[in-house]
């Protein structure tokens, strides 16, 4: 960089005016950690900007592009993996917070068109009367819908939406070349993903700020029913469950269906810490069925009869319980946030993987966890069946509840990562979450030539590495 | 506060902001709950940011008071909606505007804080109240009362309607009151300020007048003084209530019911800090029609004056009133009725343009009451 500090803020407020770029070190403060911070440690940037539209964010792009600043795409910033804390020194902090128009709501086609800064909960509100709603992460709702699309996240609360909710987008290169995917590229129709070829808009998703800045996407919606029901189901061990849910998936039966252990993400499925939980077999399935009226029944019914030859019992949890699940699998995730407060801070490993390894998942979570000392009570488990069930994909969560505060515990589990992602790939996944720096070293050695590949086109999209750099390769 | 304790709560933020919105479910919709984040909208204005910024305070990482730290750390109405909605989630026990407040006394200690509180400090030094001013509001006390009204800055010097109405209420209803002959501010600017070295002496005054006056009950009209005598003072052996209580406790106060329809704005101090929600409700009922809005109680959204923001940051202060006049008008109130002389200082300024009507409930009791 050749100017002067002051100099290149007062360029930056030329784009976006004075009060929405600054150098100011404690509003550069707040955005310098994130509860992933045993693993990432805080970092300021040293300037944060908050554009207000897709013209302001590819002049930015461009102006750091030609003094090669780094810049980091932030949206709501709750990505709890570190993506959006600085590695390198004099880092831009792109917050798109401001732009958070909802551009079109498409009943008829059933679809919405959004900005970065529009989250679960905005996007929902408007929705609804269409009687229609996003696909939801069990993320707060808190967190950015096309981030959470666009990093292809992971949608537990509907199991029957499956896996890819985004239909097109646009996004601006560094170079402040605006690309945009699927039939956007050839008309004001947004509604297609395969319209030029290629699965462009497959290519650049899941990477975290690495391509560009998407500046408008346009996504999936899906119909909310008025008949839902609910069922606890206990079982005393991850194993049996497994054809019960294999059934369910197979003739893809449920909305949402969720096998948790009793001790930590149930509590946020039932919204409360006070009940007796310990009391409870120790895996619990959370199963919502939902449909148009006969089809609704028919789907309960064969339902009912799986749920008797699953080997489990039928929980027998107070309306409010089943209210809460229905509410956040159908509405966002908010209390299940709560387990946050088991001790304060969680760790996960998130994977993809076949139904038939759950078993063999857990007992490796729990090898490992107890190997690097990380007491029993603190394993926990996650397992979550996606349609379509090609190949029985499941997301699993290998889950850590600890208090933060710990430095020690943060030791641990450092060391824990280093085995658990070894063996994981030893014994057998389909692909972690998502990628992110600890986790992709390890996978890149893998994956032979395409790594190459891979590395060659980020470095075609930004040949200066101005886009987060360090947070993938 | 240890720097250990502070340092684990900070870390117990995830940085989920869920403390930005009021509950979602059931109703579906999205509802700020935090001011200062919503008005100036970096991350530092909300509470999670807030708290990254004290960990770099107390690291040495913030080395100088620039205008963005104190606007940060001040343009905050420690108004608590944010440890409402994060207490459900973290189960952290120490309270956000707590560390909020830890945070101002950590800077205050360096020098760095705002000219317009270190005024108010001043004031505060010289006339022994937080508006500088040098008459006294005149009130009869009846010597020996076993009730004291502790009146409070800003009833005394900025909304005298409220003290006028709490006065003429124990009138009416043949209430034998005390006032301090020599009363002094409670010192809640100054805590909420972090200036605490400041209170000693007003607390020491304010205890001693209260023990010599004889009082079993002392009543505030402001929640404000109100928390700082509960929380910032030592039990001094006598029962500390608001207006609300008070009245409700009388039972019938044979009051005739105005054909109004009011919302109830719950007052920060009052509601979040001191738990007390029902009371005011239950006096309004008796005099008026009520409606809640959307953002009530434990959610509720604040009138954007408390923690020394009206003084410093009023374009901001004024800003939060009106949202919170635009939400009582989607109620199809006629008027908005508070239990604060601060909130109603700032809601009737907001209000003006508007056309709103705002009151304390004490002012509505005293005109329902006959006589
Ligand atoms: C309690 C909890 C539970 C969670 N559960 C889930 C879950 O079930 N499923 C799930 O998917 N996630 C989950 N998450 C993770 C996470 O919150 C989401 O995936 C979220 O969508 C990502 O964070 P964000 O939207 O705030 O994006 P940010 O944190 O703002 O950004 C994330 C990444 O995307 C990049 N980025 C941001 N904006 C843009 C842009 N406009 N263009 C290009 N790149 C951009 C950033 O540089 C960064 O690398 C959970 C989080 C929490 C706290
Ligand atoms: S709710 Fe609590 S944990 Fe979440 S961001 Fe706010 S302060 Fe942090
Ligand atoms: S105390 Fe109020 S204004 Fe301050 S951060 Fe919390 S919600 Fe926002």
């Amino acid at each position: 960089m050749n100017q002067t500090v002051s100099e290149f803020v007062k360029e930056l407020q030329a784009i976006v005016v004075e009060e929405n770029a600054t150098d100011d070190p404690a509003i550069c403060a707040s955005y310098s950690r994130d509860q992933h911070w045993h693993f990432v440690p805080a970092k300021n940037p040293a300037y944060v900007v908050r554009p207000a539209n897709k013209e302001e964010v590819r002049q930015v792009l461009m102006l750091a592009n030609k003094e090669k600043i780094p810049v980091i795409p932030y949206s709501t910033g709750i990505n709890v993996r570190g993506l959006t804390i600085p590695v390198h020194e004099g880092s831009i902090l792109l917050d798109l917070s401001r732009m958070d128009r909802i551009v079109e709501i498409n009943p008829e086609m059933k679809t919405a068109t959004v900005e970065p800064g529009v989250t679960f909960g905005m996007l929902l509100e408007k929705t609804r009367k269409y009687k229609l709603r996003p696909a939801f992460p069990d993320a707060p709702l808190t967190v950015s819908v096309l981030v959470n699309y666009y990093l292809r996240g992971i949608y537990q609360t509907a199991a029957a939406d499956g896996h890819d909710h985004v239909l097109s987008y646009e996004m601006v290169l560094p170079n402040g070349e605006v690309i945009k995917t699927g039939s956007r590229s050839l008309s004001e129709m947004p509604y297609f993903r395969y319209g030029v070829g290629p699965d462009f808009a497959g290519v650049f998703c899941a990477h975290p700020g690495t391509c560009g800045v998407v500046t408008e996407l346009t996504a999936k919606l899906y119909r909310l029913y008025d008949n839902r029901k609910v069922y606890f189901i206990g079982f005393d061990d991850a194993n049996t469950p497994i054809n019960f849910l294999h059934n369910l998936m197979h003739d893809e039966l449920a909305a949402s269906i969720r096998l948790v252990d009793n001790q930590s993400w149930l509590k946020g499925i039932c919204g409360t810490f006070d009940y007796e939980y310990e009391k409870l077999p120790k895996f619990v399935a959370c199963i919502l069925v939902e449909g148009l009226d006969e089809i609704f029944e028919a789907k309960d019914k064969l339902v009912s009869e799986y749920i008797k030859e699953s080997g489990g019992g039928v929980l027998d949890f107070p309306e409010e319980f089943k209210r809460t699940f229905e509410e956040e699998s159908l509405g966002g995730a908010e209390k299940s946030c709560m387990v946050f407060g088991l001790r304060g801070n969680y760790h996960c490993i998130g994977l993809y993987g076949p139904l038939k390894l759950a078993g063999k998942y857990y007992e490796l979570h729990e090898r490992t966890a107890l190997e690097v000392g990380i007491p029993e009570a603190y394993i926990h488990y996650y397992v979550n069946p996606i349609y379509s069930f090609h190949g029985q994909l499941c997301y699993f969560e290998l889950d850590i509840f600890y208090d933060g505060s710990d430095l020690e515990f943060g030791e641990k589990l450092r060391n824990y990562n280093r085995k658990q992602f070894q063996r994981l790939l030893d014994l057998g996944i389909y692909g972690w979450f998502r990628p992110y720096a600890g986790i992709i070293e390890p996978t890149v050695e893998r994956i032979g030539y395409l790594a190459e590949v891979w590395k060659r086109f980020l470095k075609v999209l930004d040949p200066n590495k101005i886009m987060n750099r360090g947070k993938l390769f | 506060m240890e720097r250990e304790e502070i340092l684990s709560a900070i870390y117990h933020c995830v940085k989920c902001k869920l403390c930005s919105i009021s509950s979602f479910h059931p109703n579906e919709e999205w509802l700020p709950l935090c001011p200062s984040g919503r008005f100036y909208g970096y991350q530092a204005f909300y509470a999670p940011g807030k708290l990254e910024i004290f960990r770099e305070i107390l690291e040495g990482e913030i080395s100088e008071p620039t205008e963005g730290l104190l606007k940060a750390v001040y343009a905050c109405t420690l108004c608590g909606a944010c440890y409402e909605k994060c207490k459900q989630i973290t189960s952290v026990e120490i309270s956000l505007p707590e560390l909020f407040e830890e945070l101002r006394e950590e800077l205050v200690k360096k020098g760095w804080f705002l000219d317009t509180h270190k005024n108010i400090a001043e004031k505060i030094k010289e006339t022994r109240n937080a508006y500088g001013e040098n008459y006294k509001y005149e009130a009869k006390s009846f010597y020996g009362a076993d009730v004291l009204y502790f009146i409070g800055c800003t009833a005394r010097y900025r909304v005298p309607e409220i003290a006028d109405a709490m006065l003429k209420i124990f009138d009416k209803l043949a209430i034998k009151y005390q006032v301090m002959e020599d009363e002094w501010c409670c010192g809640s600017v100054l805590l909420r300020t972090g200036q605490v070295g400041d209170v000693k002496e007003l607390r020491e005054h304010n205890i001693e007048e209260i023990k010599n006056s004889g009082a079993k009950t002392v009543v505030f009209t402001c929640p404000g003084c109100l928390m700082t005598f509960e929380k910032n003072y030592p039990d001094m052996g006598v029962e500390l209530v608001h207006s609300s209580q008070f009245l409700t406790r009388l039972g019938d106060m044979k009051v005739k019911k105005q054909g109004m329809e009011v919302v109830y704005h719950d007052p920060c101090h009052l509601g979040r800090d001191l738990g007390i929600y029902e009371e005011p409700r239950a006096v309004l009922k008796e005099v008026a029609d009520v409606k809640e809005m959307k953002r009530e109680r434990e959610q509720a959204w604040c009138c954007g004056s408390g923690g020394g923001v009206k003084s410093a940051f009023d374009d901001f202060a004024l800003w939060s009133a009106g949202e919170r006049i635009k939400e009582a008008k989607e109620a199809g109130a006629d008027a908005l009725v508070s239990a604060c002389p601060f909130c109603k200082r700032n809601l009737r300024e907001a209000a003006e343009k508007e056309g709103t009507e705002v009151y304390d409930v004490v002012e509505l009791v005293n005109r329902s009451l006959e006589g």
